[in-house]
């Protein structure tokens, strides 16, 4: 039987996991949350460790800033097998300590380091293709559809950015709100979240229009260049952006 | 006028500076509205590929001067529209809060004199600044001629300041910017050389050449450039292919604009700037202009092909940037990865280094990536220009299914 170890999703219990593994000298076929379908020849396992601080910071001390950064970001990606990946970053990198980002000659590190630059530059553009608009009494709003789960990376950006106002950004694909009450902002599941009698600001059409206009405006003719465009900004994240309405 | 027209007609006027760039400062605002990221952020990317960072506009396309290449030449019959200070704030304020953009790229047309333009334009920075409490980025045009109080009170308040020297020449400056003066553009980038601080111009200063609108040779133009960052310290240089708005005698008829050569210069001046190239290692006399065909530190390799091949496992950091196809970091991946191994053609490629270029080049732990009987000047050159056009070929095809 292949042995697949379950893991509540959170990151702090995925790490406590790996950790129990290795030390147990537990070879897993593969880690997945506890929501994972097993097929016939896969036996879930739960074993219901729970997450220590300990682990976390044991990352950070032993193997450097830089890895564990990495490591979290690829929990946060869309990749198919992310855990096993990282379990098996950690089990080298408990070998190669701080050396452990130089080695990309391993798998493992390759695409580890491969998958957090992926979900490093998605944040990098979402920070800028994010498009608020002002709904009930200045509340901006937002709708992204990310790839990778970085709903909390990029809320950490406008945290700093806008933190005068009240914002609300959604991952619809996750079903995920962002809330920033001028304070602190809070990732809450679609279900306990109600946004009633949501009205769009009279201005707003307005100021969407103008931003269209500018668009159009700002672009050179005779230099034409649609696939440069599309290299830069590719089609998937055009549903969002308004300045794109009229040549999607 | 309706302020919808008024935008229209202000961003067309501003669009042919080619200057986007929102990095180099990290501002936090403690009260306000936004804050810079030192990488810069685009938002979205225009028709023609270039991105779209800041809210790119003049603050009025009145001008007294009339130089040949300009749209808002003196004696062009256009529309004509000034925005007021507070039109500005409100706009970029909207526009921000909607995260549309980085924040303003404030430039003007020559309105009066200099000294009443620049006040114009700190006046509505200042509004931004202190009424409206914007923290975001804030690119201002220095307006030659205009008084050093009025600089230094402009640049305390905006993170970039840039002067555009327009041509690479004082002939060329004359023959089509004749109300312009390179003297006083010099005099700008000196003045915000020697106060350029955390609290004034924090991400620098840039400009921009026009390319393609005189005779001038690459030559001519790199060397400017060269000397430009080593007496001004600035930013960047951008260059602009020259599009033919105006028709004038003294104005080249050119099909299209010069897209290729403005690459061309591009990439030198990145060799220029992080790669310890230096204008006389690509260009000379006997040489003054780029070759088309290849890139110019391809190009360079290839008449000094007796440095190569590189033996990826032992030359230095500045010898591996001299490697075609090899970056800046490419080069550092290499460096930290042979501390611990011996790097051969297959864990060159798990760095992350793209061989289409670089392979020619190399040897790794001895060995190049074919016979070395092949490692002759003749054969790479035209395996390179080969493949260029291929992948050319491919992209023209996979475009026209696309509109179709």
């Amino acid at each position: 039987m292949n042995n697949v170890y379950l893991y509540n999703d959170s990151f702090n219990e995925l790490i406590s996991l790996i950790f129990y593994l290795l030390k147990n000298n537990i070879k897993p076929t593969n880690i997945k949350d506890v929501s994972y379908n097993p097929n016939l020849f896969e036996e879930c396992i739960f074993l219901g460790i729970k997450s220590k601080e300990q682990d976390i910071n044991n990352i950070a001390l032993q193997f450097g800033y830089y890895a564990f950064r990495c490591i979290y970001y690829v929990y946060l990606s869309n990749n198919e097998s992310k855990e096993l990946i990282i379990y098996y970053f950690i089990l080298n990198a408990i070998k190669y300590r701080k050396k452990i980002t130089y080695m990309r000659n391993l798998k493992c590190v390759h695409e580890t380091l491969r998958i957090a630059e992926y979900v490093s530059h998605e944040t990098h553009k979402m920070k800028g293709f994010t498009r608020f608009k002002e709904i009930n009494n200045n509340i901006l709003y937002a709708e992204i559809e990310p790839v990778n789960n970085i709903l909390e990376l990029v809320s950490k950006h406008f945290e700093k950015r806008l933190k005068n106002e009240y914002w609300i950004i959604k991952d619809v694909q996750r079903r995920l709100f962002s809330v920033y009450d001028k304070k602190n902002f809070y990732i809450i599941p679609e279900e306990n979240l109600k946004l009633e009698d949501f009205r769009i600001s009279k201005e707003e059409k307005e100021i969407k229009e103008m931003w269209q206009l500018f668009y159009k405006t700002i672009g050179i003719k005779e230099r034409k260049n649609d696939r440069c465009r599309m290299n830069f900004m590719p089609k998937r994240y055009w549903k969002y952006l308004i300045e794109m309405e009229d040549e999607l | 006028m309706e302020l919808k027209e008024k935008l229209k007609i202000l961003a067309d006027s501003a669009k042919y500076d080619a200057s986007c760039s929102s990095s180099g400062s990290n501002r936090t605002s403690k009260n306000g509205l936004g804050n810079t990221a030192i990488a810069g952020i685009c938002h979205s990317f225009a028709s023609d590929g270039r991105c779209i960072s800041l809210l790119k506009i003049l603050m009025t396309n009145c001008c007294i001067f009339d130089c040949k290449y300009c749209l808002n030449r003196k004696s062009n019959n256009i529309k004509r529209a000034i925005f007021t200070p507070e039109e500005i704030c409100e706009i970029t304020i909207n526009f921000y809060r909607r995260n549309y953009i980085e924040g303003l790229f404030l430039s003007s047309g020559i309105i009066k004199s200099p000294d009443y333009t620049m006040e114009l334009m700190i006046k509505t920075i200042t509004l931004l600044r202190n009424k409206y409490h914007f923290g975001g980025y804030i690119h201002a045009k220095a307006i030659p001629g205009a008084s050093e109080i009025l600089l230094r009170k402009l640049g305390s308040l905006v993170d970039r300041l840039s002067a555009n020297i327009e041509l690479p020449t004082e002939n060329g400056l004359k023959l089509l910017a004749p109300n312009k003066d390179s003297n006083k553009v010099d005099k700008i980038m000196s003045y915000v050389k020697e106060k350029q601080n955390r609290k004034f111009v924090p991400a620098g200063q840039s400009t921009q050449m026009i390319i393609g609108a005189t005779k001038e040779s690459d030559l001519d133009i790199m060397s400017k450039s060269s000397s430009m960052y080593d007496n001004y310290k600035l930013k960047r240089v951008f260059y602009s292919a020259y599009i033919p708005i105006n028709k004038d005698n003294l104005l080249p008829t050119l099909e299209k604009p010069p897209l290729v050569r403005e690459n061309r210069l591009y990439q030198a001046d990145w060799l220029l700037r992080y790669y310890n190239f230096k204008v006389n290692d690509l260009l000379n006399e006997n040489n003054p202009n780029f070759n088309i065909l290849v890139d110019p530190k391809t190009d360079w390799a290839l008449r000094n092909i007796e440095l190569f091949p590189k033996e990826i496992n032992k030359c230095s950091y500045y010898d591996l940037l001299k490697i075609p196809g090899i970056g800046v970091k490419s080069a550092q991946r290499i460096l930290k990865a042979r501390r611990n191994f011996t790097i051969t053609f297959d864990e060159l490629k798990k760095l992350g280094v793209v061989l289409k270029r670089a392979k020619y080049f190399i040897t790794c732990n001895g060995k190049y990536f074919m016979s070395s009987s092949y490692f002759k000047k003749e054969f790479i050159e035209a395996n390179i220009v080969l493949e260029d056009k291929s992948i050319e070929n491919t992209k023209i095809e996979q475009l026209g299914l696309f509109n179709e």
